[in-house]
């Protein structure tokens, strides 16, 4: 028992939402295997994993802004608006005045900028509401887009596309793979064994108790294991495939924000400003500055959404973005992020996002109809959240926990709500 | 005695939250047609008493019985005892502010005529009701144009509606000014004499002393008398006996203070209120604290304490309008939170749970959150760091938990404000502003967060202790000042503090008398 | 612990060597061969049908008369419609997901017919045909087919009824019209408006025929999306600016739905109906055909294009090359793609009974 215990508190990461982010996990495993039976092996098939990248990654990096602004305890309903504007904007720019595609990708970036810092500083510095903010940016940049692009299809140049439907290119021996995937693979391997050992070095400096041998090398063996397996159906696609560009676009952009979010001053303010804006004010956090940041973040990742779903689709047209905010929000909760702010992982956001892209892609080669894939994906949006809800009623939540319940003596103790002291948070204004 | 029937009496109420026992085995009796005042220090129990009576806290959530005309009440909620015609007023009132005055006395309990709201019978029944309460105005106004002694009316006459047999009144007269306090105790008057009983809470003594019939005193939780007013010939002295009448010496640890020089002084702190501007909250204030000084800063609930450490703290309530703070011999000028806490300042807040602390962290962050820059080295969080800080204050603090992983949200009080004693002490302060550093802690815990002030003092920093318990102060500190109204109305050395010597100043409303 | 990263990122690389030594069979794909070389498949073999959201009748029946087609040809048919709000991005997911089920056709009624390159590429990377249903797909090499009405045609039939149709109930000029046109992001919406443009533009300058509003450019005349709410839209706009005190003798609406929509507004404002024309022959037009209110509707009977286009699935599965009758005019950006034009019927009440005798729906309507 108590190995499983150890299991259970051990196995991903060492923080109190682990159990959560193991029922993802667990979820998203078992939607894939599912499918897998369903589909006869085609949801796992090199091509189909490519795809299935390929169609989410504009979504996963809106769902890595979305997850900022959500813990901050705001909401941005503006990012399919803001990808379409500056979708047509780059196409535009490299249609009409021939930048170089290099320059169009920077300057889309800006454009972003631009936008984020004008959302950034009604809700920071006015107060408006992001709700409202983002909502009249929604028909705004929505609105822009259709003015700038007349509502015409603008197709882009081939270098362009490479963000969106491009590969690494196929170098070295002939493996039978794709070398640069393998390269990439064998270091996301390495990378995971390194953790790992500073992990345990950083424990035992901290001279707090050891996570069990056992389970680190187990851990380490399931991570590796499930790298070197996708690593090799990535590389071993039709010979010009490989991991796709937009995918490694993803994972640095993963890897950089969750750095952030857990390891900087900066990211441990935006959790601070979602769990108690007042208390994070009073310990010096700048209230303005941590908001005006994230959002101003998420429209500049909006603005490279929008550019890698342009180059995937080789033209800007006048329907993009319709509806992209509502899977990124919908990925963020799925994830395990708060309604209220203050809680979320990056990580838990990208596996909520996969947790949906399987979900789609496997009842598309289910051959389910777009309708009946709506209400499907509605109904688990609910049921994700309200099981949070629940959970979050009941006190903390394990899969394995729950399974274990009945052999356990311990019962949980309800977190004091001491004093009886059940009133209001004293809202005090700020002023000036 | 017993010539006039009893309409109330509870008996042997006990009521414990989970690490605080706020209630126990306390004893009330209220004859019918009195007026009966509970009194007690700011924590003591009274607002936990009245509403286990009311039913916000339902049958069997506490121990004890509830007697009411003679039979056995058990109150699911609100409503049921609204039902028996026990109407609570409270402190914050229940009154919405763009709805009319009519609106207000009849919401959830409208007049109804088929399936639509009467509201020619709820306009004509509302003037029925403000006559009763002595209140002219249209019922149409909206509740947010009139006064807050007005709004008590509403609120007396929503009470009326309900058909009252014993009306609750929280702190009445706290935010009134003295015509509308006086208006509010002779309408009290002309309901006793109209056969309706009455329990009021107050702080104000002198009104209790004209008003009420009987007092019962709580203290930490339990009955210590109940005085008949014109009997006993009680007078103010007397309650404050009853309210702070302990040993005082035995709840805090032996201490010698190593006073040095003035290092903060602020001078002629003047600030507004951040919503109505015509309102100052503090007044032409002026302290000093010397290095390895413990200062008191006593007052009374809504005497301005509370905003006149935060507006020093960076500015952070309120609208500054004059005054110098003073550190080190240099003027400084604190704009922000962040200004203040790189100037040496550390504010410790009323509210732990509401802006002390973000409920959602584990213990170590925590501890770190309001000097990040101590563990950051090449703009990268320290884990290492951050563990070890937070372990260090565990032990040298004694906050009780497995490890520093577990969050805030597990802790008992006393150890969530030793996390947020750590979580300011981390920052290296100079000037701890501790606010009401101890409430809702128990008695073990109080005297280990004493000892922790202490210390601190001892390594010459300058520590303020607010607080609304008086013994606390005088047990504590080294010198304490009176707060009113945001003025500082006197400044009383160790030696010469007493509760009613500091009652009489904290209630005063005059210009600083120096003793 | 140096050692044992050490040993770790070892077994690492070994495993994965490992792996890689057993498994190799890496597929070439066909790398973009285009049409010639067929050599058929299975008669059993998946066939893929991607159409636009399910706005039009048209489309839902298109759905069906595939599904069902398909089935009696022996094939297995995976029908799909993109969803309602995020369109572009469903299609091309389905379009991925047919590709991985390993379908050997797929036909493609585009939403966005720039927007799909990458999708067809990598149908034809995977050896698949990709045959263009009624909207051509652009700026790519990877289209095999295209088949649908000849459109320029439709928009000579719809302008030359108009004009009929105005010299029927006035005989003498000059009429004043407004011209409509569909999606700009539908290829087929220009392609209408310059069939249409090739009858009326001389009518126009010779003053026989006044545009009153002014509005003749297709980007002040484009409905966003084929929404009938945007035609209403705009005709009252029309209405209220230019017809005050104007007569409107016509209306050049590319279909029945933005007809429809148009003669509702004429309607709401109190004023006689014009001749409008129309396209698709819906239920509710044709009923308003009869009734007298729309002027004419375009007999593309869906039933013929689907019926041609499964006889080209079915050439394609034999081995052979289908039948095209057009290699010239369909350049969609990247090559002349061979196409399969169907000769469109203009209707009005007096040609209604005899167009849709072959219509289980339509003809009772007729009667």
């Amino acid at each position: 028992m108590s190995r499983l215990k150890d299991l259970q508190k051990n196995l991903f990461g060492g923080t109190t939402s682990n159990a959560r982010q193991f029922g993802m996990i667990f979820t998203l495993v078992a939607i894939v295997v599912l499918f897998q039976i369903l589909t006869d092996g085609l949801t796992l098939r090199s091509d189909n994993l490519i795809a299935l990248f390929q169609q989410n990654s504009y979504i996963l990096i809106l769902a890595i802004g979305m997850l900022m602004v959500i813990v901050a305890g705001h909401i941005d309903l503006s990012v399919g608006s803001v990808a379409a504007f500056t979708g047509i904007l780059v196409a535009k720019s490299m249609a009409d005045w021939n930048l170089p595609w290099p320059v169009a990708i920077l300057f889309g970036l800006a454009i972003g900028a631009v936008i984020g810092a004008w959302q950034g500083f009604w809700v920071a510095y006015i107060g408006v509401p992001a709700f409202i903010v983002t909502l009249a940016g929604m028909l705004l940049f929505r609105g822009g887009n259709q003015f700038i692009g007349n509502a015409n299809t603008i197709p882009v140049p081939e270098g362009f596309r490479v963000i969106g439907s491009g590969f690494l290119p196929e170098t070295g021996p002939n493996t039978g793979y794709n070398n640069l995937t393998l390269l990439l693979g064998l270091a996301g391997c390495i990378a995971v064994v390194w953790r790992e050992l500073h992990a345990r070095r950083v424990r035992r400096e901290m001279n707090a108790e050891p996570i069990p041998m056992w389970i680190s090398i187990l851990r380490m063996a399931v991570m590796v294991g499930v790298l070197v397996f996708v690593t090799l159906r990535f590389a071993s696609g039709r010979v010009g495939t490989s991991f796709p560009v937009s995918g490694i676009i993803l994972v640095a952009l993963v890897l950089a924000y969750s750095f952030y979010t857990r390891n900087t001053a900066g990211g441990r303010h935006i959790y601070a400003v979602g769990g108690n804006s007042r208390a994070a004010e009073l310990s010096g956090v700048k209230l303005k500055r941590v908001n005006f940041y994230v959002m101003m973040n998420m429209s500049i990742l909006a603005a490279l959404a929008g550019m890698i779903f342009v180059a995937r689709s080789a033209a800007s047209g006048p329907q993009d973005g319709n509806g992209w905010e509502l899977d990124a929000i919908a990925a963020v909760f799925i994830g395990g992020a708060a309604v209220s702010g203050g809680i979320g992982t990056i990580s838990g956001s990208i596996v909520g996002g996969l947790v949906m892209a399987v979900l789609n892609n496997g009842l598309q080669l289910m051959g389910v109809g777009a309708d009946r894939v709506q209400i499907i994906k509605g109904l688990v949006l609910l049921l994700a959240v309200a099981l949070d809800v629940y959970n979050k009623r009941q006190g903390r939540f394990s899969v394995i926990g729950s399974i274990t319940r009945t052999f356990r003596r311990d019962t949980p103790t309800a977190p004091p709500s001491s004093s009886g002291a059940e009133r209001e948070p004293a809202k005090t204004p700020v002023a000036g | 005695m017993s010539d006039v029937p009893i309409l109330l009496e509870m008996r042997s109420i006990t009521k414990e939250f989970p690490g605080v026992k706020a209630l126990s085995d306390v004893n009330l009796v209220v004859r019918a047609g009195e007026i009966h005042a509970i009194v007690g220090e700011n924590g003591a129990g009274k607002s936990t008493l009245m509403k286990v009576l009311s039913g916000v806290y339902p049958y069997g959530s506490y121990d004890g019985a509830i007697f009411y005309r003679g039979e056995e009440m058990r109150f699911g909620d609100i409503r049921a005892s609204e039902r028996a015609g026990i109407v609570i007023i409270h402190q914050e009132l229940a009154l919405i502010p763009h709805m009319s005055i009519t609106e207000n006395i009849f919401l959830g309990n409208e007049p109804r005529k088929g399936g639509a709201i009467d509201w020619k019978a709820a306009n004509r029944q509302a003037l029925e009701l403000m006559a009763r309460v002595g209140l002219r105005e249209d019922p149409d106004t909206l509740i947010k144009d009139i006064g807050v002694g007005k709004q008590q009316l509403v609120e007396i006459a929503k009470a009326f509606a309900k058909d009252v047999k014993l009306l609750i009144l929280d702190e009445p007269t706290a935010a009134l000014n003295e015509d509308d306090s006086q208006h509010l105790l002779d309408l009290l008057r002309g309901f006793r004499e109209r056969g309706i009983t009455s329990i009021i809470i107050s702080h104000k003594l002198n009104e209790i002393e004209a008003i009420a019939d009987r007092i019962t005193i709580i203290r930490d939780g339990r009955t210590i008398e109940t005085l008949d007013v014109k009997a006993d010939g009680v007078n103010e002295d007397r309650i404050v006996r009853g309210m702070v009448g302990r040993e005082l010496h035995s709840r805090f640890p032996d201490h010698t203070p190593k006073i040095g020089e003035v290092f903060f002084e602020v001078r002629d702190w003047t600030v507004r209120h951040p919503i109505s501007a015509e309102r100052l909250v503090a007044k032409h204030s002026n302290f000093v604290v010397r290095r390895g000084e413990i200062v008191g800063f006593a007052g009374l609930m809504g005497a301005g304490r509370t905003e006149l450490a935060m507006s020093v703290f960076g500015r952070s309530y309120g609208v500054y309008e004059s005054g110098t703070i003073i550190k080190d011999g240099k003027e400084i000028v604190l704009k922000t939170v962040a200004d203040a806490i790189h100037h040496g300042l550390a504010y410790v807040s009323e509210d732990r749970k509401a802006i002390g602390l973000n409920l959602l962290d584990d213990i170590k962050t925590s501890t770190v959150a309001a000097k990040l820059s101590k563990i950051t080295r090449h703009g990268v969080l320290d884990q290492v760091k951050e563990y070890r800080a937070a372990e260090e204050y565990r032990q040298s603090l004694r906050i009780k938990t497995p490890t520093v992983d577990d969050g805030v949200n597990t802790l008992s009080g006393g150890n969530q404000q030793k996390v947020v004693l750590a979580k300011w002490m981390f920052t290296d302060p100079d000037l701890l502003i501790l606010d009401e550093p101890t409430r809702g802690i128990d008695v073990g815990a109080k005297y280990e967060i004493y000892g922790i002030i202490q210390r601190l003092a001892d390594q010459g920093k300058g520590v303020i202790v607010i607080s609304s318990e008086l013994p606390e102060l005088i047990g504590l500190c080294d010198r304490i000042y009176t707060v009113s109204e945001g003025t500082i109305t006197g400044e009383v050395a160790r030696q010469d503090a007493d509760p009613e010597t500091l009652m009489k100043l904290m209630t005063s409303s005059k210009k600083m008398q120096t003793r | 612990m140096r050692k044992f990263l050490g040993k770790s990122v070892a077994v690492g690389a070994i495993a994965m060597l490992a792996l890689t030594a057993c498994g190799s069979g890496r597929d070439e794909g066909s790398s973009g061969s285009g049409s010639g070389d067929a050599k058929g498949f299975p008669a059993n073999s998946l066939i893929g049908v991607a159409l636009p959201a399910k706005t039009s009748e048209n489309w839902v029946l298109a759905g069906d008369l595939f599904t069902n087609g398909l089935k009696e040809a022996g094939f297995q048919a995976d029908v799909q419609y993109a969803g309602a709000s995020t369109t572009v991005a469903d299609q091309q997911a389905q379009i991925t997901a047919m590709v991985t089920k390993g379908a050997k056709v797929i036909v493609i009624g585009a939403t966005d017919a720039a927007q799909l390159s990458t999708q067809v590429a990598a149908a034809h990377q995977a050896g698949a045909k990709v045959i263009a249903y009624d909207r051509l797909i652009l700026n790519t090499p990877d289209v095999d087919y295209y088949v649908a009405f000849d459109n320029f045609k439709v928009g000579q039939l719809q302008g030359q009824a108009l004009l009929d149709g105005m010299k029927a109930k006035k005989p003498n000029g000059p009429y004043n019209i407004e011209l409509f046109s569909g999606s700009p992001d539908d290829n087929n919406s220009k392609v209408f408006f310059e069939g249409a443009m090739s009858v009326l533009k001389p009518e126009i300058d010779k003053g026989n025929v006044v545009v009153a509003s002014g509005q003749t450019d297709i980007k002040q005349t484009a409905i966003q999306g084929w929404k009938a709410e945007g035609a209403q839209a705009r005709m009252d706009q029309l209405l209220t600016s230019t017809y005050g005190n104007k007569e409107l003798d016509g209306v050049l609406s590319p279909n029945d739905t933005l007809a429809r929509a148009i003669i509702t507004s004429v309607k709401g404002a109190g004023k006689p109906i014009p001749v409008v024309s129309g396209q698709d022959s819906e239920v509710e037009s044709v009923k308003s055909i009869m009734a007298g209110e729309q002027y004419m509707t375009i007999n593309k009977d869906t039933r013929n294009l689907v019926k041609q286009t499964i006889e080209m699935v079915k050439a394609l599965q034999a081995g052979n090359t289908p039948q095209v009758n057009d290699t010239k005019s369909y350049n969609n950006g990247a090559k002349v793609v061979d196409t399969y034009l169907l000769p469109p019927v203009a209707v009005t009440k007096a040609n209604a009974a005899e167009a849709y005798a072959n219509d289980p729906k339509l003809a009772p309507l007729t009667k």
